[in-house]
């Protein structure tokens, strides 16, 4: 099947029911607002299972609402979430706590508890849902430090951590389940080159050996093209692009182009909406 | 016209944020449950919020109780009643300055501590996180403070009290020459155990409720910026404050039948 070119809207429809079907995560025509403001006007798009699907776009594009959407804590206005068959929105307390079980986010600050040392940071989850006996448990927090590289930082707190041991440690904790899904909300903000490289890696071997479902959500063009299968590119509510990152960074779409060139003006304007220049700034004082 | 309306929308926001802050209380109760079989989360709270606050309540009480003294001294002595002393000293504690002083310092140590603690927790996604690992933070954090406030809030209020009393018997037996003898016995003759004791446990009850449920609720609801966890420490001391001595004030009508 010849591909449509990405970026163009009979790219995103035909790619779209192609991808909806092995899709674990998908959502479909979703419109959410808050205070009156459009956040998502009519999104839709697809995460497949054992792949790592990136989410780029521009700040306040609302990348981060996907990521509660889909995480249950908020409620689109309308449209589907769909997370492995189930509709998120209409799931009661219970049945979402139990979904929560099988999936995780990884927050753009870690999350960490404050007053628990990183083992107790780690061993916090499988203390609250499972009773296994100390020695146990210990072997399972050592088990996900090591995965991430940190089992000598286990008696550290989180004060002690740097940005990126922070985001590791993090990492461990939303592993010791081995979810289905892992969420990644901006895992490379605010990191220097060899953090970054760090957390790359570990998100590629964990979805690898793990065969979960990644979604990162991401506007680090260089690092995130590098580890995704797919990408959407969002922007003003919708998908404005997606495709392969190769094929992303190819494309003729002045929107996507603008993201992944990182160009100060087009599209999506330098200026943020104002009146004429000149009579604003002649305008008295009192108005 | 504005002002009309600037009051109008300033009563429905604070009907709504009551109504808010009352659903918050029963769902925190209602899922307090499951916490009796993790009692261990609520003795850390008993310790953060109560022992960690015994060292101001105790000086407070000491120095309160020793005001009480020399002022009370100064006024009986003008009768020749000053053997009454360790009575005025001990009903002045046991009614009313105990559970009250205890409520205004509680809310100023421990609540405003609560407030900032949840509030950050919220700032920092730490709260969310949980809700993520799908715990509850309304019975992981918020029910094991509200119940170890609400426990604390009586003790605190009681010894207090009997620290109170102590600093009235070193003012006054110690330092103005009041029988020690007559200063306890018209004490113990005096007080009574229900109308007195139980008015006071009951009053201090009430307090640790009003003020820790205010501490956590302004937590939980905090705007999670730093300027919002600040706000809502202020708003937990203002209004914990104001709470308390209007609820002392219904409590005392209540309980003396006089209003």
């Amino acid at each position: 099947m010849k591909r449509p070119a990405a970026g163009s809207r009979e790219a995103t429809k035909n790619s779209n029911s192609d991808r909806a079907d092995g899709a674990v995560v998908s959502l479909q025509e979703v419109v959410f607002s808050r205070s009156g403001r459009a956040i998502l006007s009519g999104l839709t798009l697809h995460a497949e299972h054992g792949r790592i699907t990136a989410i780029m776009g521009g700040s306040g594009s609302g990348k981060t609402t996907i990521l509660n959407l889909i995480g249950g804590r908020i409620r689109p206005d309308s449209g589907k979430v769909i997370v492995d068959g189930q509709s998120v929105p209409d799931l009661d307390t219970d049945a979402l706590f139990a979904l929560r079980k099988r999936m995780a986010l990884l927050f753009q600050t870690g999350a960490l508890f404050t007053d628990l040392t990183v083992f107790e940071n780690v061993a916090f989850p499988i203390r609250e849902h499972t009773r296994l006996p100390e020695e146990i448990l210990r072997t399972v927090v050592l088990m996900k430090l090591e995965t991430v590289g940190l089992r000598g930082a286990r008696d550290l707190m989180p004060s002690e951590l740097s940005g990126g041991m922070a985001r590791r440690v993090a990492l461990a904790r939303a592993i010791a389940f081995e979810p289905m899904i892992i969420m990644y909300d901006e895992p490379f903000t605010g990191l220097d080159p060899i953090s970054k490289g760090v957390i790359a890696k570990l998100i590629k071997e964990l979805n690898q050996t793990l065969g979960i479902t990644s979604i990162v959500v991401s506007h680090d063009v260089a690092e995130t093209c590098l580890i995704s299968d797919y990408a959407y590119i969002v922007g003003a509510g919708r998908i404005i692009g997606e495709g392969d990152p190769k094929t992303l960074q190819r494309s003729k779409s002045e929107h996507v182009r603008q993201f992944m060139e990182g160009l100060p003006d087009g599209p999506v304007p330098y200026q943020h909406p104002a009146g004429d220049y000149m009579q604003d700034l002649m305008a008295p004082r009192a108005k | 016209m504005n002002l009309i309306r600037d009051l109008g929308a300033g009563v429905i926001e604070s009907v709504e944020r009551l109504g808010r802050a009352s659903v918050f209380f029963y769902e925190v109760i209602a899922g307090a449950g499951p916490l009796f079989r993790r009692f261990f989360l609520i003795t850390q709270q008993i310790y953060a919020i109560g022992v960690l606050t015994l060292l101001i309540i105790m000086v407070s009480g000491l120095f309160v109780g020793m005001v009480l003294g020399l002022q009370g001294y100064n006024t009986l002595v003008r009768f020749g009643a000053e053997d009454s002393l360790g009575l005025l000293v001990a009903l002045s504690l046991v009614r009313e300055l105990g559970p009250v002083v205890t409520a205004l310092l509680f809310a100023g140590r421990a609540g405003s501590a609560l407030t900032a603690e949840i509030g950050l927790m919220k700032a920092t996604e730490q709260l969310a996180g949980m809700e993520m690992m799908a715990v509850n933070p309304l019975t992981r954090v918020i029910a094991p403070r509200l119940i170890g406030g609400i426990v604390a809030m009586p003790l605190l209020a009681a010894l207090f009290s009997a620290v109170g009393v102590l600093g009235g018997h070193v003012v006054g037996v110690g330092l103005l020459g009041v029988d020690a003898g007559s200063f306890w016995s018209q004490m113990q003759g005096g007080v009574d155990f229900y109308d007195d004791i139980v008015n006071g446990v009951i009053k201090s009850f009430a307090f640790g409720v009003t003020v820790t449920w205010i501490a956590v609720f302004e937590g939980y609801d905090a705007v999670p910026t730093s300027e919002g966890v600040a706000s809502a420490t202020n708003r937990t001391v203002v209004y914990s404050s104001l709470a308390v001595l209007a609820l002392d004030f219904v409590l005392t009508a209540l309980t003396l039948g006089e209003v």
